[in-house]
């Protein structure tokens, strides 16, 4: 359940961004993060809703933007994105000599949508 | 009232990280390497510390950071060996994280200390995604645990530099397929290295503590 803390950073870094901005409300926050990251967005959604409560960021929507799963095939010399089942190989030519070069990117807070103050 | 859109991209664990680098400063200056230990509960990594303690000899100088969501079981276990330890206990959170370890250290003196060993909760899930100053990052699998965990929890085995698979002394009792996991962890993280050992018996141990102690010369000397 390490979504708890995850939840709590990201309100963090909300309120921070908020307080500069001059907002009244966040509305909306888009985050991001690799698809074999450990991040359940259900967990972290919740986590995120009790914590802002009786904040600036109370009600905000999370949406998610997840990044694909990334090899780089050494034999087609090209790179593509798969569909993780367990075992990384090339798509196209089926050879498991491949190399992972994305999909394991770090939760981000990318931006967000907040009502200004008059 | 005006609805604007604020451009933020900043990384959620960018305390964490901060704080870890700051942890790596303060190691880099005692010459300590400092090791990640993570596995699931009961693979293995208490008995891994004692024994690698045992095989590095008095000549490398270790402490042990205890990760745990409660109790001082395993720092007891530290304790009775003479081995200085420190406990950190959770309270319910699934991994460490740097601010956790720079607390359990700040009246910890490193300086004449070779080698930091945090063991980690047990978890093959979370911690994967939390440094913790560390200058190694080692797994730990058990051959009872079955050989298709990496293809179920890719990211523990891409994020680590050395697999040590433990309890091999079982493998005449289970259905472990040594290829296949041979297989499927070098494709999801080619540079890293696998340890077939049993704490039990001490088979492989050797290859592990060498492996060890080369990355804790080359921290004292360079």
């Amino acid at each position: 359940m390490h979504e708890l803390s995850l939840a709590q950073s990201v309100l963090e870094i909300a309120l921070e961004y908020a307080e500069k901005n001059n907002a009244a409300r966040v509305d909306r926050l888009v985050l991001s993060f690799g698809r074999m990251s450990c991040i359940q967005p259900d967990a972290l959604e919740t986590a995120f809703e009790a914590m802002a409560r009786g904040t600036r960021a109370e009600g905000a929507v999370l949406s998610f933007e997840i990044t694909p799963v990334v090899i780089s095939c050494l034999t087609c010399q090209k790179e593509y994105d798969i569909d993780y089942q367990g075992i990384l190989s090339c798509p196209s030519c089926g050879d498991p000599s491949v190399l992972l070069v994305g999909g394991t990117e770090d939760l981000k807070l990318i931006e967000m949508e907040v009502e200004q103050k008059e | 009232m005006a609805v604007k859109l604020v451009t933020i991209k900043e990384d959620i664990l960018k305390d964490n990280k901060e704080m870890s680098a700051l942890l790596k400063a303060r190691f880099n200056k005692s010459k300590t390497l400092v090791v990640n230990l993570m596995s699931s509960p009961g693979a293995g990594k208490t008995s891994t510390i004692l024994n690698t303690i045992e095989a590095l000899g008095p000549a490398v100088k270790t402490a042990v950071i205890e990760g745990d969501i409660t109790s001082t079981v395993d720092a007891d276990k530290m304790d009775a060996k003479g081995i200085p330890v420190v406990q950190i206990n959770t309270g319910g959170a699934c991994h460490i994280d740097s601010a956790m370890v720079a607390e359990a250290v700040a009246d910890f003196d490193t300086e004449g200390i070779d080698l930091v060993v945090v063991e980690n909760v047990g978890n093959l899930v979370c911690p994967a995604e939390f440094e913790v100053g560390e200058d190694v990052r080692v797994m730990i699998l058990s051959v009872p645990e079955g050989h298709d965990k990496p293809q179920k929890y890719p990211l523990m085995f891409i994020e680590t530099q050395a697999c040590i698979l433990n309890k091999i002394d079982l493998l005449p009792h289970t259905d472990f397929d040594m290829e296949a996991f041979r297989k499927t962890v070098m494709s999801l993280n080619p540079k890293t290295t696998i340890f077939p050992v049993s704490m039990k018996t001490g088979e492989g141990l050797d290859a592990w503590a060498a492996w060890l102690k080369d990355k804790v010369d080359k921290k004292k000397n360079g």
